[in-house]
């Protein structure tokens, strides 16, 4: 079975700084990665491989420098990695990446079965998995935290949900988002490094996928970004003095004050 | 000053699980503050507490006040040292090493106290690229003040070196509340002889004996050298000479590429080799061991990871550079040197940026947790046993003997032991988990009998966590009776009523006046 793994670069950090001036991420300094999630669903689509036999590919968009990104996904076993970089791809929002990646797995082809990370931390939308999956007419389960059975054609999964957890049978081809209990992704070897420093990435433009230009980066996005910020928390700290007992009446009280008990 | 009561019970321990006893106990925010309780306290004794990561009881108090500097917290200020080419920075002695990290990491610093002289390094400080404080103890919780008492280490020691190699500067106040102002290369000590004024204008001058020291990383007593630096004196004195008030620290750019690799290695033997060759053919920063027991342990208590079931014993190696291809090409040539020792690079973990060294770091940290979360649960069964855990390095050709003598030791006990740490400086932490009082007594009696094994190698009994009171006796046996009663007469110097740290590195003095 052919499994493709969608791969995204971000920042090595959740704490993103912000120019205040043009409301664009500072990068300096941050060292890029691969998406934690992302990382889990690498691993995942591995262990499957090795499982059932067959290859993983990874696929990511962005700008060339990105392929650093996809050889260390080499490193740690994928057996090929495809770029989807191109100046028309830029500015994409979650419905144009989506609708990329999708052409970009078109092209792959032959694939039995793609993994998502969940989300990326740095858009935290959760939009890409099932949208590639729409786009491609074929079905998808989010939040998947442990498969119990895979065979050629189908899956069975558990699925976290917001009050637990449910099983979910579904057939194959399909996407699949992974949560990061699902496993331990392992690191890259010095064997994996050696191979990956002379292996190549596959690098595709826009033309070389079946794509509409008018549906592919800014052009093709329904939303534009109109002003990143990060939220203001404001918090007050106030010190509570004296013996346990007496610090404790004067939570009560602060609370009550405050209208923090509801009773 | 607070009198104790159950709300303080906490700080009458320290992580080595030992307890004493106090009647007060002060929290100052400021040096005067120190003054103050000091004075008040005048002919009691005192016990200068940290973070109470400590893990010889050093902060363990013996009576008297308890004077914990943990609310002496802030970031004072920062300078460029034009001769040195390097950022310093001044920190109260309760600064955390955590939030040296994340200061430097974000580059933001409370700078509402700073002079003007302090905001333009900083505004220099951000041109500069990262700066770091190099001495890495586990416990990042821990404080500066306690890291220099104790002249803490860590993994990356044995490139770095300890804390004493990046304290430029200390403020002392000493128990009679006289300050001194410390400064390396200032107050030196020229033929056993030393002289400095203090804020008050008094001189203290004095005779300073010199104690050989083990040729082998070192945390074990004084250190008394010929024609020293007096600031080294205090630095590893474990609060014994002066309460630490401000700690200058010296920073060093960040390099631009780390990368750690895991190896696993089929034997001891094998690790053992692999450890002499990649410190003799490569330049690591750090080399750790984790024995095959400690790997087994982490199994049997569910934290394997991706830990393999034939994964025998692991040393971690990590390499620092300032260009990338640099450090892979080590990282490499580390494969290749554990691949003549039966490792295969197929099976090794390899970190190329921080969110994956993150990751094996935590896979370290996690064989001393691991230990210390299965005592704490036996002694709710057993509350007289302990961990018993060992802090002694040897001499580079000592270590394969000592390893063996280690593994003798356990198996002839039948104890249940794992070995880990840092093995670039051939000071592994054995760490003995006794399940009864019986192997508790039979443990530290094989600690005993180790301690004098290494020390008869020409080692140490404690590399960095320094002697507190757990290792008063050992101590005694590394440098003799004569040696024990120089470093009384030098506590008698600067502490003439001996009120500091009572307890800490050598038994309490009887000969020092009564205690009022």
């Amino acid at each position: 079975m052919r499994i493709i793994v969608c791969v995204k670069q971000v920042p090595a950090t959740t704490e993103v700084k912000i120019d205040p001036i043009n409301n664009t991420l500072i990068r300096d300094g941050l060292e890029a990665i691969m998406n934690p999630y992302d990382a889990h669903a690498l691993e995942e689509g591995l262990r499957i491989a090795s499982r059932l036999g067959g290859k993983v590919t990874t696929l990511s968009m962005g700008v060339p420098g990105v392929k650093e990104m996809l050889l260390d996904s080499l490193a740690v076993g994928a057996e090929e990695a495809v770029l989807l970089t191109d100046r028309k791809f830029a500015g994409a929002d979650t419905l144009a990446t989506s609708y990329a990646l999708a052409a970009g797995i078109a092209r792959i082809g032959d694939f039995g079965l793609i993994i998502c990370g969940k989300q990326a931390t740095d858009g935290d939308t959760a939009h890409v998995g099932p949208s590639i999956a729409e786009k491609l007419g074929i079905p998808h389960v989010t939040y998947v935290q442990k498969i119990e059975e895979i065979t050629e054609d189908s899956l069975t999964c558990i699925r976290l949900t917001d009050d637990g957890t449910e099983t979910v049978w579904v057939q194959l081809p399909a996407v699949i988002t992974v949560v990061k209990t699902i496993n331990t992704p392992r690191l890259p070897s010095i064997s994996g490094l050696r191979k990956a420093q002379n292996a190549q990435v596959m690098a595709w433009g826009a033309a070389d996928v079946s794509v509409d230009e008018e549906d592919i980066g800014i052009k093709g996005s329904a939303t534009w970004v109109i002003k990143t910020f990060i939220p203001s928390f404001l918090t007050e700290c106030k010190m509570l003095e004296g013996s346990a007992q007496g610090q404790a009446r004067a939570l009560v009280s602060e609370l009550e004050q405050r209208g923090g008990i509801p009773w | 000053m607070i009198r104790m009561s159950s709300e303080y019970q906490d700080y009458l321990r320290d992580e080595s699980r030992s307890t004493g006893h106090a009647e007060h106990i002060a929290f100052p925010v400021c040096e005067d503050d120190v003054r103050e309780a000091l004075g008040q306290a005048a002919g009691c004794r005192v016990t200068v507490q940290g973070a109470r990561t400590g893990l010889a009881a050093g902060a363990v108090p013996r009576g008297g006040l308890i004077l914990n500097l943990n609310k002496m917290n802030k970031i004072l200020g920062l300078r460029y040292d034009d001769e040195k080419q390097c950022f310093l920075l001044r920190v109260q002695p309760g600064v955390l090493l955590s939030q040296v990290r994340r200061a430097l990491h974000d580059l933001s610093f409370d700078i509402s106290n700073w002079d003007e002289d302090a905001k333009t390094a900083l505004s220099l400080l951000r041109k500069s690229g990262l700066w770091f404080f190099s001495p890495d103890p586990t416990e990042t919780s821990a404080t500066i003040g306690g890291m220099v008492a104790c002249n803490a280490s860590g993994a990356r020691s044995f490139h770095y070196g300890p804390t004493r190699d990046y304290v430029e500067a200390l403020r002392v106040v000493f128990s009679d509340t006289s300050v001194a102002d410390l400064r390396r290369g200032r107050e030196m000590v020229s033929s056993g002889q030393f002289s400095f004024q203090t804020d008050s204008g008094s001189i203290v001058s004095g005779t300073l004996p010199s104690l050989p020291l083990p040729q082998v990383k070192n945390a074990s007593g004084y250190y008394l050298q010929e024609d020293m630096d007096l600031l080294d004196l205090f630095i590893g004195s474990e609060g014994t000479l002066g309460v630490i008030t401000e700690v200058e620290i010296r920073l060093q750019p960040l390099p631009a590429s780390i990368w750690g690799v895991t190896v696993f290695l089929p034997g001891t033997g094998e690790a053992l080799g692999f450890v002499q060759d990649l410190r003799t053919e490569l330049s690591p920063v750090a080399i750790e061991l984790f024995d095959h027991r400690a790997l087994q342990l982490l199994r049997e208590q569910g934290h394997a990871g991706n830990l393999e079931d034939d994964h025998h014993t692991a040393v971690y190696a990590e390499f620092h550079g300032n260009a990338k291809e640099e450090v892979r090409n080590m990282v490499f040539r580390s494969g290749e040197i554990a691949v003549r020792h039966g490792a295969r690079e197929e099976r090794t973990w390899v970190a190329t940026n921080y969110h994956d060294l993150e990751r094996l770091y935590l896979f370290r940290h996690a064989t001393p947790e691991t230990v210390n979360s299965l005592i704490d649960r036996r002694r709710q069964r057993d509350p007289g046993i302990t961990k018993l855990g060992t802090d002694m390095a040897v001499p580079d050709d000592e270590l394969v003997a000592i390893v063996d003598l280690y593994n003798r030791g356990i198996k002839a006990e039948g104890l249940e032991a794992v070995m880990f740490g840092h093995i670039g400086d051939n000071h592994i932490h054995v760490n003995i988990l006794p399940r009864s009082m019986d192997d508790y007594v039979r443990g530290r009696q094989l600690y005993h009998d180790w301690a004098r094994e290494v020390i008869a190698r020409g080692g140490t009994v404690s590399a960095e966590h320094g002697v507190g009171k757990m290792k008063v006796a050992m101590l005694r046996d590394m440098v003799g009776p004569k040696g024990v009663q120089m470093m009384r007469d030098v506590k008698r110097i600067f502490d003439p009523s001996g009120v500091l740290c009572m307890g800490n590195v050598f038994d309490e003095d009887v000969t020092v006046g009564e205690i009022s």
